[in-house]
């Protein structure tokens, strides 16, 4: 068990530092970017000549990249990411304000994706007629297809403009939120219904689910007791890659309903070069995945008492 | 678009068809616009749709149309690119990777482990932001992360091609490595990614929309959809020409290409999208005289299954009885139908079986019947118990959940607990209160089957149906877990209906005996027929099983392996050392040879006398 937590960890570690630092040498090897202007930006709008100076001694920008890397990280590991070009305020600050924006976006779309997505793979795949799978099925793939920003229009075009049910952008309440997340859920939810689906209907013909109709567990319990928790266990990997690609969507949602989040703030810190920020998203949203995307494998290995503990009986 | 045997994938050529008519339209681009898409008449901005405008023009005056057929020509040029990089860089890295193996081997698979544990778009979206949005850089950042699957797919193959006795005889044959990688591994590695590639367009594409709709991707003016799309943003009220056309294309293309990788994705045989059930016809009833004695009744019970390649008949017209307390034994290789005469009245056969004929378990009839009845005889009535009881376990629950939920409704809830102790200890299991709480995979084979008889007792039902119960299981266990069966099915007054191909165990513990052959009955009666069988089929059963106290010598009889055929006649025929003209013409039914002894056999007197 620890094992596993252990592994997980150095290995997300290390892909943080190769992601950073590739980062890092992309953004020093633009034009542009020499030691004093660098110097000059990260001391802030009306900084002495003193300040500059010492800012540039100590991120040591006349030694090499890797050494200045070794600065930005030390100095990283400690929560100083540097100073945004564009406002001027730390990285830190400007990431800690917006995060709590694209978390609530993000776990409000998580919700919706899992419910939906688990709700409608589960029905795809008990149904017995077929007519109902079939629809679900086709339904889930164009969900899956449906660009996210073409998606934003469409209901922004008939909730917002046609009926005026909803406001077209912002974060101001509760009738503000819904497209955000759904736009933002649908994708997800697509996915994630047809692995639940493939997964839940191989599970639903093993013989330990034979066995539990035959002992006369009523439907419902089958599914949730006996197959449910099997599919689940196949899908959870891929749940997991879905609810990390709300990261990705969740730039562009930002972007189209004007969401003041970490998303839409790294598009704009992207346009405008703006180092430092580029930089500290780069580093956040790579934890953020990493963290989504592999806590799912620890959390599965606690869950299943097949891993937990494996006495061997007599 | 070809399957193994050559036969062209009709489906798949139509879920493809909106992805080939858009790389027509690409390719056609300077033929097909009316008109240059780059080309502005702000005198004509904002038309609606028109003779002279098919889809309208923008803001600047641009025709829509021409735009949107240069914006198919500008997305599949950069996805074609894009995943021409990233087919041969991935396909060459996990080729070598797996060719080599090794410390090689290793660092492939962490660069795979590297690009697919990030998020790809959004470092798509700091490089070009960095390095600027030309049509090269968008390229570069696509392809930095879509190698990676590609290269896990060669990887895959080339490591089970490795594996592989044709890869032992290139080594072998002394051909030079590189001439070996070139001519044998980078094809095997090549074709499951050239499969992905079919399904990877619509990703591609729909990256590069959404980079272009964030102002990151293919700049302004050449047209593409996602940057045509957040043009049209000023204008969704007004101009629904404006953003409707862009964002269908983008859509057609992803959906197209995911319905080719849903198709793709699974088995050829369940390619189907959506399973045609057969209409369940209510099955004639079928006059049944009331026996009060008899506990199950099978007349005429024919259970066909629906497959791909048409309908199968697994059990043709079976008829048997049960009394309480009584043992019967049904015997017969694997395919006679054995184990699907049992489970089909019950359904337990999952949705593709249609059981026909009458089943009644003491006047009610099984077959056809309403979920909530055949609910009511499952674990209330019959119990049943599997061949292998470690796949018949839940192995996420615990032994005692299981045998709870089997217990009647009727066992107030405080009694349950003592309930499952006393059912586990009946079957024999040492300890039971500590069984109770264990996981399947900390038992052993027998403990679990003895555990899965008690998930079976538990609803206190009248018939067991026992499917094969010690296949599966040490020889050692398996007469204890036979006579348990017995026993407790005499002590309770049950039926036992019992599969099996061990003929010693059934001569010793079972009342009546049934030989199942192609999906029918050939011989039924007491077990004392076991000694003198008139069938040639139980005859060669008998003779192939070596028994202790045979004399010395005795050679054991097999029975000659031919495909059994369901057409006229018999369907031992072929096989049949005794077999004669008369055997193919015309149904062989069942005749009584003795009172309760009957055999489907024509040929009874020859069979007598010859073996």
């Amino acid at each position: 068990m620890g094992k596993v937590v252990a592994r997980h960890l150095v290995s997300a570690v290390a892909v943080l530092l190769v992601v950073t630092f590739a980062t890092f040498l992309l953004l020093r090897s633009t034009p542009g970017n020499t030691a004093t202007s660098i110097a000059v930006r990260q001391a802030g709008p009306g900084a002495s000549q003193e300040q500059v100076d010492r800012l540039h001694a100590e991120l040591r920008l006349d030694s090499s990249l890797p050494v200045q890397y070794g600065v930005w990280l030390g100095r990283a590991v400690q929560g100083d990411l540097g100073r945004s070009d564009r406002s001027g305020r730390t990285v830190t600050d400007e990431i800690a304000a917006k995060a709590p924006r694209t978390l609530f976006l993000g776990l409000g779309a998580a919700v919706i994706a899992l419910v939906v997505g688990f709700g409608a793979g589960v029905l795809s795949a008990v149904d017995r007629r077929g007519g109902l799978a079939a629809a679900l099925r086709v339904g889930a793939l164009a969900a899956v297809s449906i660009p996210t920003f073409w998606m934003s229009f469409l209901l922004i075009v008939l909730l917002s403009e046609q009926l005026r049910w909803l406001p077209t952008s912002g974060d101001r309440g509760f009738a503000s939120w819904i497209m955000p997340w759904v736009v933002l859920a649908l994708p997800a939810a697509g996915a994630i219904s047809r692995v639940v689906s493939v997964s839940l209907t191989e599970t639903m013909s093993r013989q330990h689910v034979t066995a539990a109709r035959a002992r006369g567990a009523p439907g419902w319990s089958v599914v949730l007791r006996d197959g449910l928790p099997h599919a689940a266990g196949a899908t959870l990997n891929v749940t997991a890659m879905h609810v990390g690609m709300l990261l990705t969507g969740s730039v562009i949602v930002e972007t189209v309903f004007a969401w003041p989040g970490l998303g839409a703030w790294f598009v704009d810190s992207v346009k405008f070069r703006d180092n430092g920020a580029v930089l500290g998203g780069v580093l956040v949203f790579a934890l953020a995945f990493i963290l989504i995307t592999r806590g799912i494998d620890v959390v599965q290995k606690i869950t299943d008492p097949r891993l937990r503990k494996a006495e061997v009986g007599a | 678009m070809r399957s193994r045997a050559g036969k062209i994938d009709a489906t798949l050529v139509w879920l493809s068809l909106p992805l080939l008519l858009v790389v027509l339209a690409a390719v056609l681009a300077p033929w097909l616009a009316p008109a240059s898409p780059t080309a502005t008449d702000l005198s004509a901005s904002l038309r609606a749709p028109s003779a002279e405008h098919w889809l309208g023009t923008d803001q600047l005056g641009r025709d829509q149309l021409s735009r949107l057929v240069w914006a198919a020509h500008t997305s599949m040029t950069i996805t074609a690119v894009v995943l021409a990089i990233a087919f041969t860089v991935g396909v060459l890295l996990g080729a070598l990777g797996a060719y080599l193996g090794g410390v090689a081997d290793r660092a492939v698979t962490w660069l795979i482990e590297l690009a697919l544990s990030l998020p790809s778009m959004l470092l798509a979206l700091a490089v070009l932001g960095i390095r600027g949005n030309t049509t090269g850089n968008l390229i570069l950042a696509l392809s930095l992360f879509a190698w990676a699957p590609y290269a896990r797919v060669a990887r895959g193959a080339v490591l089970g091609y490795r594996a592989s006795d044709a890869s032992a005889a290139l080594v072998g044959l002394g051909l030079h490595p590189a001439r070996i990688v070139v001519r044998h591994v980078v094809p095997v590695a090549a074709r499951p990614a050239l499969v992905f590639a079919s399904t990877d367009i619509g990703a591609v594409v729909m990256a590069t929309a959404g980079l272009s709709f964030l102002g990151l991707g293919v700049a302004p003016p050449t047209p593409e959809w996602g940057q045509m799309l957040v043009e049209s943003r000023p204008y969704l009220a007004t101009a629904w020409w404006l953003f409707l056309p862009p964002g269908l294309a983008v859509t057609l293309v992803a959906f197209s290409s995911n319905l080719v990788s849903e198709h793709l994705g699974i088995p050829p045989e369940l390619r189907r999208w959506w399973v045609r059930t057969p209409r369940r016809r209510r099955p004639a009833p079928v006059s049944v005289d009331r026996d009060d004695d008899v506990l199950l009744r099978a007349r005429d019970l024919t259970v066909r299954f629906a497959t791909p390649a048409g309908t199968t008949t697994a059990v043709d017209g079976v008829g048997y009885d049960v009394r309480p307390g009584e043992i019967v034994a049904v015997v017969g290789e694997s395919g006679s139908g054995k184990t699907t005469s049992l489970l089909g009245p019950l359904g337990l056969l999952g949705r593709a079986a249609q059981v026909e004929g009458s089943v009644t378990l003491d006047g009610t009839q099984l077959v056809g019947a309403d979920r909530r009845t055949s609910r009511s005889v499952r674990g209330r009535q019959v119990g049943v118990v599997f061949q292998d009881p470690s796949a018949a376990l839940n192995p996420l629950r615990t032994i005692g959940s299981m045998v709870i939920e089997a217990l009647p409704r009727a066992v107030p809830r405080t009694h349950r607990r003592a309930r499952v102790v006393e059912l586990l200890r009946d079957v024999g299991l040492p300890d039971p209160e500590q069984v109770a709480g264990r996981y399947p995979h900390e038992l052993s084979g027998g403990m679990r089957q003895r555990a899965l008889i008690a998930t079976a007792l538990a609803g206190e039902p009248r018939l067991l149906v026992a499917d094969e119960p010690t296949t599966a299981l040490d020889v050692t266990v398996q007469a204890e877990i036979l006579t348990l069966l017995s026993d407790l099915a005499r002590r309770d007054g049950l039926g036992l209906l019992l599969v099996s191909h061990d003929l010693a165990v059934v001569a010793e513990i079972a009342d009546r005996v049934l030989v199942m052959y192609g999906g029918r009955v050939v011989e039924t009666g007491p077990v004392s027929l076991l000694d003198d069988p008139r069938h040639p089929y139980t005859r060669g059963l008998r003779d192939a099983v070596p028994m202790l106290g045979r004399a010395v010598g005795t050679r054991f009889v097999t029975i000659a392996d031919d495909e059994p055929v369901t057409a006229d006649g018999c369907a031992f025929a072929p096989r049949c050392p005794a077999r004669d003209s008369v055997c193919l013409r015309g149904n062989v039914p069942l005749r009584d040879v003795r009172p309760t002894h009957l055999v489907a056999c024509v040929r009874t007197e020859a069979v007598v006398a010859s073996c």
